[in-house]
């Protein structure tokens, strides 16, 4: 017995002797050159692949670095020179610490992800007010913050004319997350822009909860999608994270007609045409990735600013997706009215309600 | 050189759950030796580095005493997690209604409060509510075990959950402020708030969360040192754990034993809430706790349920809390969840280790265990 004990401790010191000589050559290929741009990213809980906004991220600050996305094709701009760094909390409690890493290492960038950091990410960034921080979604009036904002409103617009036209029963439905002025920003310009085409259009509204659970319960999200249908809607939009995802599952079960589908969903945040192929209508994207490239632009070039950085349809930071897979479900007179009804937004011709500035 | 035998063995479990994870982290694709010097270098750098370690360690020295005293009776204690839920949200309630809290919402002032106290008592309430609410939420497996015999590991381990989903209704439905979209009570009075011990050390920053609860750690080590070990309480708990029916026989009241331990136990771990309601988040702030209570047990296990062993097993594990978030943004490929591995691996060496305890006698260090 003593002597498997003892054995055992010097096999496995050897072990970690002998591997501290042999690192992987990875561990230099990234080693942080101390003159290029620091980026750090802290990820919300959700984590940097949840295939929606943290997802979306990450696209972003792997473009700025790389040049390249995810998969390994081209991004479409030009690689910045900078030494990437990404924390993923997984618990509330590790927020806070994993922005102090960054900052007490002098990073010169340090970028939160989602709504729940910005309070975080104030306390910090007071601390260290030399430091340039960037909080996606949230909002915050520190000179050294940048608060990346969408026109959520403007795209669900939209996808709300969308919806009216293609809907057959003039009942549409609208599942939100957690019901939080954020969410009823989406809701809002859904509404108008449905009402913009069909002022008789029935929505109805469902929100999944009241909690953070309300992001990550795709079975009362089928559920909703599913008593939705049942009350006579045929396009359901959701802004509800992984929620959302339920309602792709009810269209489905409910079946296509003589090869297309008798109920649509639109998807949310991400390019989600993908998921159901054939059932979703389109979704409102919200180009995050896009915000977050332009910010590390902006510090390698040296131009930060902080306060408001508003992404709507004239930068095209907000927007609904058209790809292969829902091409053959939309008219293209639809696309031709909507794109008008784009321009005029763009023009300050439709003024879009923002539910938030209320 | 007594004291040096007892360290001896939580020491080599550490180093071997350490070589053991380097094999973890040079599998996974990174520099053990990159990895181990940012999982703890950070930790003694200062101010930042002391400052957050001790931040992170007042936490685990309250829930590694609380799992120690009720161990020391001979129970296990699963449920300080939700005993500092419980707690914390006690002491944000009592610093919110007798704070002189009031809010803005969308334009309107809104009073949380019933009356304004001042700090001389409402701090001392607000302490006395944690600890309270910490002690009574602990009572209850103990009376369950004493009554009923039903077994406290089960009734700790489901008081977990309704204490977690409480504390979430009450904050969401009750005590949060129209319109704030994260999980969080409306702010506790100012005049709760304990000062961050930069106030007091010059060269440390007062933005550094590390407050008086820390002293209070200190100061409950030493009494639960003095409970145990100088008092009549402390014995009959002791002789409880050591042999219930031993102690029943020499005229010691078992149940009342059990339920007094859980109490004290409950109570303890109920000061994690002074440490992160009064010090730091100056609210009731949902999901809190990075796993405290369950952390505890291993913080009491490596500590070998002595206050002085908790005390340092908290700290080491307080450093590998703030080394894994650095291990996570600095290394290429190892992710912050090495810190778990590390944990598992030290509580699997301690509790494996006890069976060789006797082995290492070859080196003459160790007597053989006569209790």
């Amino acid at each position: 017995m003593k002597l498997s004990l003892a054995l055992l401790l010097v096999c496995a010191l050897a072990i970690a002797l002998a591997s501290t000589g042999c690192r992987t050559p990875t561990s230099y290929a990234t080693a942080d050159d101390p003159h290029k741009i620091h980026v750090g990213i802290v990820f919300d809980i959700g984590g940097k692949d949840d295939r929606s906004f943290n997802a979306a991220a990450w696209t972003g600050v792997k473009c700025a670095e790389t040049g390249l996305l995810p998969n390994g094709q081209s991004c479409g701009k030009p690689k910045l020179d900078i030494v990437l760094r990404d924390v993923e909390p997984g618990n509330p409690t590790s927020i806070e610490p994993a922005m102090r890493a960054f900052a007490e290492r002098h990073y010169d960038l340090i970028i939160g992800v989602g709504f729940a950091q910005a309070p975080i990410m104030e306390s910090v960034a007071r601390d260290y007010p030399n430091i340039n921080f960037a909080i996606v979604d949230g909002v915050s009036q520190l000179p050294n913050v940048a608060s990346l904002v969408f026109r959520e409103h403007e795209g669900s617009y939209l996808v709300g004319m969308i919806a009216a036209k293609t809907s057959k029963s003039g009942t549409i439905g609208f599942i939100g997350g957690m019901d939080i002025p954020l969410i009823h920003r989406f809701e809002k310009g859904y509404e108008e822009g449905a009402r913009a085409v069909n002022p008789n259009i029935r929505i109805i509204q469902n929100y999944v909860g009241v909690t953070d659970s309300a992001w990550n319960n795709p079975g009362k999200g089928k559920e909703l999608a599913l008593s939705q249908i049942g009350k006579g809607a045929d396009v359901i939009f959701t802004a509800a994270g992984n929620s959302g995802l339920g309602a792709f599952d009810a269209v489905e079960q409910a079946g296509t007609q003589n090869g297309r589908a008798t109920h649509f969903v639109i998807g949310v945040d991400s390019n989600q045409n993908g998921v159901k192929p054939g059932f979703v209508l389109t979704s409102m994207v919200k180009r995050v990735d896009n915000a977050v490239y332009d910010i590390v632009q902006q510090v390698v070039n040296h131009q930060f600013k902080g306060g408001f950085h508003v992404f709507g349809l004239s930068e095209e930071g907000v927007g609904y997706a058209m790809d292969d897979n829902n091409r053959s479900l939309i008219s293209p007179d639809v696309i031709l009215e909507t794109e008008a009804a784009k321009q005029k937004i763009i023009n300050g011709q439709i003024k879009v309600t923002d539910a938030m500035a209320q | 050189m007594k004291h040096l035998r007892e360290l001896l063995f939580p020491l080599i479990a550490v180093i071997a759950a350490f070589v053991v994870g380097g094999i973890f982290v040079l599998a996974i694709g990174d520099s053990p030796i990159k990895a181990y010097s940012e999982l703890i270098g950070n930790a003694f750098a200062w101010p930042d580095g002391i400052g957050y370690t001790l931040f992170n360690a007042t936490p685990l020295i309250f829930t590694g005493l609380a799992v120690a005293v009720a161990f020391r009776c001979g129970l296990l204690n699963i449920g300080a997690e939700g005993q500092l839920y419980v707690a914390a949200f006690a002491t944000a309630w009592v610093s919110m209604k007798f704070g002189g809290v009031v809010v803005d919402v969308f334009g309107q002032k809104v009073s949380y409060s019933w009356m304004t106290l001042p700090a001389v008592i409402l701090v001392p309430l607000a302490i006395f509510a944690a600890i309270f609410a910490g002690a009574f939420w602990g009572a209850i497996p103990g009376f369950l075990k004493a009554r009923f015999g039903s077994h406290e590991v089960i009734n700790t381990i489901m008081l977990n959950f309704i204490a977690v989903a409480l504390c979430s209704y009450f904050t969401q439905y009750h005590y949060k402020v129209p319109g704030d979209p994260i999980m969080q009570s409306a702010p506790i009075g100012e005049s709760a708030h304990i000062a961050h011990l930069g106030k007091f050390i010059p060269g440390l920053p007062e933005r550094i969360p590390v407050n008086l609860a820390f002293i209070l750690a200190l100061i409950a080590c030493a009494l639960v040192y003095v409970f145990l070990w100088k008092t009549k309480w402390g014995y009959e708990i002791r002789a409880t754990g050591a042999n219930p029916s031993a102690a029943e026989y020499g005229g010691i009241s078992v149940r009342k034993q059990i339920v007094l331990a859980m109490a004290v136990s409950g109570g303890l771990a109920g000061m994690v809430g002074i440490n992160e309601v009064l010090g730091y988040h100056h609210r009731y702030y949902d999901g809190f706790s990075d796993n405290y209570g369950f952390t505890g047990i291993a913080v009491a296990l490596l500590g070998r349920n002595h206050p002085v062993g908790v005390l340092l097993a908290a700290i080491l594990f307080a450093i590998l809390l703030r080394g894994g978030i650095f291990v996570d943004a600095f290394t290429d490929h190892v992710s912050k969840d090495i810190v778990q591995i590390l944990q598992a691996l030290v509580i699997l060496f301690v509790a494996a280790g006890a069976r060789y305890r006797g082995s290492l006698n070859v080196f003459g260090l160790l007597k053989r265990s006569k209790v």
